[in-house]
């Protein structure tokens, strides 16, 4: 007794440098938090975190930020008019490219329509953004009850489910994509303000009904190896109903994949955004990153800031977001430590 | 084996079956409209009536489901069409393109081979890139060049597909000039020509691609090399290169060939932001370009369809690919 007692203090290292409430009591700690304090060890992730922090606040305080330096991102129509600001070729009379910095418009005008940069910058960002948490979180809603039902329910349910995610897998993306976006187009063909409202939304929608599959597949795999173990049967034994089985028994366990899928669906989504727009089948109207370098894609000669400006958002967003997606997941899962 | 091929198949074809339906559907009901557009080519004197007897020469009146029935039987039959006066469309008809007036199976056949170059070309230069790198980071796992290459890979990773390319664009061919003007020529024509104009479209997504897979190879390796087996290799007193290369390395090959066959055939139904991009003519510019006024819907009838057969198709040989090479799977 006293002789392990003494290999234990051994052990111990020297107090001083450990803080007292550590050896004072072991406090037991839920998965989460251990993987969360993973994360806080994590550098990339603290930059990430922090990078992410700087650009949401940015995005959410886009009206605030736009009021206070007094830039609109889309001119009032009737109160100036856009030709006044550009001259003959469609570039603008002030700041870049041709006449150095103008302090009203931190990164100049656009071409043409001759909108504040900075102003459509920030809304960019701010739609983007607002795509993906949508889609992500629409997408881990709709995954997660057919996965769990897939899952959960043996024979003909799973089996026509399990179908209907091959299916939606199967269906080719950017030909659906084409396919969807004339019918929206055409609907509102004559309505500026609404076109621009429902190819928003209808984007969205497009991108939750092709996203939730790889979800599904995940969830549909850990529930049927998590139904067969002693805690669920249990559970079962003694009679807990089916719902409180499910969500107080399965769904906990299941929170790992979750927060790591969600993880890396939202740079996903913020990414296919910008694909779908660059080719003319995402949104027009409402500013998003996609739209702003769709729009400047002809400008790289003649106006560099106007095209690498929403680039670079482009770039330094889904940077941080896949980033963090990965120390989170490598947070979570310590098998697939770097 | 011979009754999974089977029901496999059978999954497959119905797969292919409802994906073909909900497109035809949606574009039968919804966008496109090529009988209005061919009434107001008439020089603006278009008529309801009119309007009504081109619809009812094309068979637009006949509603879905006898218009789809007669697409069905117009793949294995050939078929006469109106589109600006009668035209025979041979056996497997897709319809007449809207646009060039011709039917479109003959074009897509014309068109398929520029993006099967650019598949082949990217796949063989990313497999040989990314499975290089891979397996060399796993065999000196933890070294310097190690970590600059899982870094390199995990920043190029997460920084989207469609900006690198429109940046490579812009930077080396538009202003660097150091990339000679990209495009497709036909092999045949001249095969210096067919080189030099894919040769940028490659190096991006083999850029874009590389990455991914040199870590799920690293990954696999790293899994295959702390194996019992190579232990066992180890002590026989097999040479390095022996242990690493030949029990590995094959051990790694497996699961990256579900992988890469996947990725391929995604590649082959058309790489449509890179042919866009890089104004290559094959089947995802020729789809992207169809959506004029009308909607060119036997052009993404023909592609669509196509991309789904190839998913479709990939996923089997891949499954039946990996119970050849492992002999642990076995298929029921």
């Amino acid at each position: 007794m006293s002789l392990s007692m003494a290999r234990l203090e051994a052990e111990t290292p020297e107090p001083g440098d450990v803080p007292v409430e550590k050896s004072a009591a072991i406090v037991g700690k839920s998965p989460t938090q251990i993987a969360l304090g993973r994360l806080r060890k994590d550098k990339t992730a603290v930059v990430c975190i922090a990078v992410l922090v700087v650009v949401i606040a940015l995005a959410v305080l886009a009206p605030v930020i736009t009021s206070i330096l007094d830039i609109h991102e889309r001119r009032e129509p009737g109160s100036l008019n856009a030709a006044e600001w550009t001259d003959q070729f469609g570039y603008p009379v002030t700041g870049p490219p041709y006449y150095g910095f103008d302090p009203n418009h931190p990164l100049g005008i656009s071409p043409k329509e001759a909108n504040d940069n900075l102003a459509r910058l920030l809304y960019g960002v701010r739609n983007s953004l607002f795509i993906g948490a949508v889609v992500a979180f629409s997408a881990l809603l709709i995954g997660t009850t057919i996965g769990l039902a897939a899952g959960f329910s043996r024979g003909w349910l799973d089996r026509i489910l399990s179908f209907v995610i091959d299916l939606f897998l199967a269906f080719p993306f950017f030909f659906f994509a084409m396919a969807l976006s004339p019918i929206i187009g055409n609907a509102f063909s004559q309505n500026d303000v609404g076109l621009a409202v429902a190819s928003f939304i209808g984007l969205i929608i497009f991108l939750i009904i092709f996203s939730w599959m790889s979800l599904a597949r995940l969830v549909r795999g850990q529930v049927i190896s998590l139904r067969e173990r002693e805690f669920i049967l249990a559970a079962e034994v003694i009679g807990v109903p089916m719902r409180r089985v499910l969500f107080k028994e399965l769904l906990p366990n299941l929170v790992a994949p979750l927060v790591v899928w969600f993880s890396v669906a939202v740079p996903t989504a913020v990414a296919l955004e910008v694909a779908l727009t660059l080719l003319g089948l995402g949104v027009s109207g409402t500013p998003t990153l996609g739209l702003l370098v769709q729009e400047a894609r002809g400008y790289w000669d003649t106006y560099p800031l106007y095209l690498w400006t929403p680039v670079g958002a482009v770039v330094v967003i889904t940077l941080a977001l896949n980033l963090l997606g990965d120390s989170v997941r490598d947070a979570f899962d310590p098998k697939t430590r770097r | 084996m011979f009754g999974y091929i089977v029901r496999r198949l059978m999954t497959a074809f119905l797969v292919v079956v409802l994906v073909s339906m909900v497109t035809f559907t949606l574009f039968f009901k919804g966008p496109s409209d090529p009988a209005s557009a061919l009434c107001e080519e008439t020089g603006g004197r278009c008529t309801a009536a009119e309007l009504n007897s081109i619809r009812e020469q094309m068979g637009l009146n006949d509603g879905l489901v006898v218009n789809y029935s007669r697409f069905v039987k117009g793949l294995f039959v050939d078929r006469e069409m109106y589109y600006q006066g009668e035209q025979m469309c041979e056996a497997p008809c897709f319809g007449i393109s809207y646009g060039s007036r011709q039917p479109v199976t003959p074009q897509f056949v014309e068109k398929w081979p520029a993006t099967v170059s650019l598949a082949v070309g990217a796949v063989l230069l990313y497999v040989i890139i990314g499975m290089t790198l891979g397996s060399l980071a796993a065999r000196f796992r933890g070294s310097f060049f190690d970590r600059a290459v899982v870094g390199v890979a995990t920043v190029i990773t997460a920084v989207p597909y469609y900006v690198l390319a429109l940046v490579a664009w812009i930077v080396l061919v538009l202003q660097l000039s150091i990339f000679p003007e990209t495009g497709y020529h036909p092999f045949t024509d001249s095969p210096v020509l067919w080189a030099s104009g894919l040769l940028l479209p490659w190096v991006v997504l083999a850029f874009a691609y590389a990455p991914a897979n040199m870590r799920y190879m690293r990954g696999y390796m790293v899994e295959s090399l702390g194996e019992d087996y190579i232990r066992t290799a180890r002590a026989k007193g097999m040479s390095q290169q022996g242990v690493v290369f030949k029990h590995g390395l094959r051990a790694a090959i497996v699961p990256m060939t579900t992988i890469v066959g996947l990725e391929f055939a995604v590649l082959l139904a058309g790489t449509v932001f890179t042919e866009f991009l890089f104004e290559i003519d094959g089947i995802g510019w020729w789809s992207i370009n169809s959506l004029g006024n009308p909607i060119d819907f036997p052009v993404l009838n023909i592609t669509g369809t196509a991309a789904a057969v190839l998913i479709v198709l990939g996923n089997l040989i891949v499954d039946l690919l990996y119970a050849v090479l492992d002999p642990r799977v076995r298929l029921a």
